[in-house]
């Protein structure tokens, strides 16, 4: 127990896994501090499901190690279940039961007394707000309330680390707002929170990021560390003709990256070279914008594509036919 | 045994909120026994205590068998959703899940079962209070070996499209050689050795012993095979839910 304890919250090195010849993750290395609140974050595909599955204790790894709490995610797998709870992207309630019920039945399958189930059902819901829905079957709740039972079911064993996967998928705002305050709370009381997303705002609470590209971490540190790794500020043109724009660009001596919203391109001082690049350049620019990087930002430049919708790439009219 | 009840008790209640099934599982045994019974009894030679009497036994092993594969059928249902997974990672052994399935999809077939039973009287057959402990312990085993073998063949699979394939390719040809409807002893011999195979053979076979009074196999024989398909059957299982999402 002494040993486990003073283990970090999560660890895994050189973690692979493959499913034939798809090679799912590519060595993953990472260590998760106890009371701290992790983000993975990468598009979809990247490998975030099949890293989550290895440390929830649902997958083996193919080659590698993960320790979740200090026990041995494929051979400790009681130890490992004991002490984590989990949020999935999929619904994980029985709708035609009560909230109150399917709080109950989880503690049953946590080890708890019928009588102990019970307490702990009612005292969750009195913590999460969620009473007044307690008798209400779980198909009838709102998405946002859904959710929040969905943490209270991952609360029932009283984890030491929660997994959240995707958890605030398709909430509203105010929903989103709601579940991530219980999240705090549950991090004030010295919980460790590993979470998954492809949402950047759903990373941004973290205390560090994470972010994952074909199977292996790209880069690793604070949301302020990984904007600071950009190297400077965001301007972002959208043109005419975003292809030509960026050659020019090129051809004089910047690095743009092209993406769905525009050049994105990285600059020290980026609003004192924005008029002479605004005269200069051979394409109408239709909107000019200045900001500092978000994690979009730094995503984009350190893979050359967008995190959330289609992948930019090359640019098929400039590749394609021309006589 | 905590995991093992919060498994059965988690079936249990989501059978008894979903009305639909459960008043489904209660008629559904009267539709089998009047159709079959009145429609092939019209046409059936059978002499003793008729053909009603004699089907009894088969429509009972009908009634067990679908139902319990249909049970055991949610769990690729609970994959497909996603809702498996969420026991999956309970700290509960994969025993515990294996049985605990097994069970509770036993005690949903003997739902209908139950209902079958209670009609004996109205069909004229009196049995001895021995011939009915025996019958109801031949029921108890025939809905665990079934659900086992429902278990066992869920646990592996994907998509509720197999759900057809799977009462089409093996239910039914599971039931129509186990001898539910004719006499097996009358039957060619291909498809007495068939039948060697089946465990509804054995277990229609044995619930028609405490009925009627004679069986084509010796009951200790039938028992014994029955008691092994639900231990295989059950290692079976287990290994599944062990592998978790790796297969």
């Amino acid at each position: 127990m002494s040993d486990s304890a003073a283990s970090p919250a999560l660890e895994t090195r050189g973690l692979h896994k493959r499913y034939g010849a798809v090679h799912a993750l590519r060595g993953i290395d990472l260590s998760v501090r106890r009371g701290e609140m992790f983000a993975l974050l990468g598009p979809n595909g990247a490998g975030k499901t099949t890293l989550f599955s290895i440390l929830a204790t649902l997958l083996r790894p193919s080659e590698g190690e993960a320790r979740v709490l200090g026990f041995d995610s494929a051979r400790e797998r009681v130890q490992v279940r004991q002490r984590i709870g989990i949020v999935f992207q999929e619904p994980a309630l029985e709708g035609k039961l009560s909230v109150r019920d399917n709080l109950y039945l989880m503690g049953l399958f946590y080890g708890l007394s019928s009588r102990a189930a019970r307490a702990r059902a009612i005292e969750l819901l009195r913590t999460l707000g969620l009473e007044e829905v307690a008798g209400r079957e779980a198909q009838k709740l709102s998405g946002g309330q859904k959710r929040r039972v969905e943490l209270a079911r991952a609360l029932v064993a009283t984890p030491e680390l929660l997994f959240l996967d995707e958890a605030t998928l398709g909430l509203d705002v105010d929903a989103r707002r709601q579940f991530w305050a219980e999240v705090r709370r549950y991090v004030g009381t010295g919980g460790t929170v590993f979470l998954t997303t492809h949402y950047m705002d759903e990373a941004e609470p973290a205390d560090r990021i994470a972010l994952i590209d074909h199977g292996r971490i790209i880069a690793l540190g604070s949301p302020q560390e990984l904007k600071a790794r950009v190297g400077g500020g965001i301007l972002l043109l959208a043109t005419d003709d975003d292809a030509q724009a960026a050659t020019w660009l090129r051809e004089h001596g910047h690095h743009p990256e092209v993406s769905e919203r525009g050049v994105l391109l990285v600059e020290p001082e980026p609003a004192t070279v924005l008029p002479a690049l605004l005269a200069s350049l051979p394409v109408r620019t239709r909107r000019a914008e200045v900001h500092e990087p978000s994690l979009e930002d730094v995503f984009l430049k350190l893979t050359g594509r967008a995190l959330e919708g289609s992948p930019a790439g090359p640019a098929p009219r400039a590749a394609g036919g021309r006589p | 045994m905590r995991g093992l009840f919060a498994v059965v008790m988690l079936d249990l209640k989501r059978l008894w909120v979903d009305r639909v099934r459960l008043v489904s599982s209660l008629i559904q045994p009267l539709l089998y026994l009047f159709v079959l019974g009145s429609g092939l009894g019209a046409s059936s030679t059978l002499g003793g205590k008729g053909y009603l009497h004699y089907i009894y036994p088969g429509v009972l092993g009908l009634s067990l068998l679908f139902s319990a594969v249909f049970a055991a059928m949610l769990i690729v249902f609970d994959r497909q959703i996603g809702f498996l997974k969420a026991v999956l990672v309970a700290p509960v052994s994969r025993f515990a899940i294996a049985l605990g399935k097994i069970l509770s999809g036993a005690l949903q077939a003997l739902v209908p079962a139950t209902v079958l039973l209670v009609l004996l009287p109205l069909l004229g057959l009196d049995l001895s209070l021995p011939a009915f402990v025996e019958l109801v312990g031949a029921m108890l085993l025939a809905a665990i070996t079934f659900s086992a073998l429902g278990v066992a063949t869920a646990a592996r699979f994907r998509s509720t499209t197999v759900f057809p394939i799977i009462s089409n390719a093996v239910l039914l040809p599971m039931f129509f050689l186990s001898g539910a409807l004719y006499p097996l002893d009358r039957a060619p011999i291909w498809l007495r050795l068939l039948a060697h195979a089946d465990p509804v053979a054995y277990a229609v076979d044995l619930m028609r012993g405490a009925v009627l009074g004679r069986t084509v196999y010796p009951p200790l024989l039938s028992i014994a095979v029955l008691v092994g398909f639900i231990v295989v059957l059950t290692w079976l299982a287990t290994r599944v839910f062990a592998a978790g999402e790796d297969t």
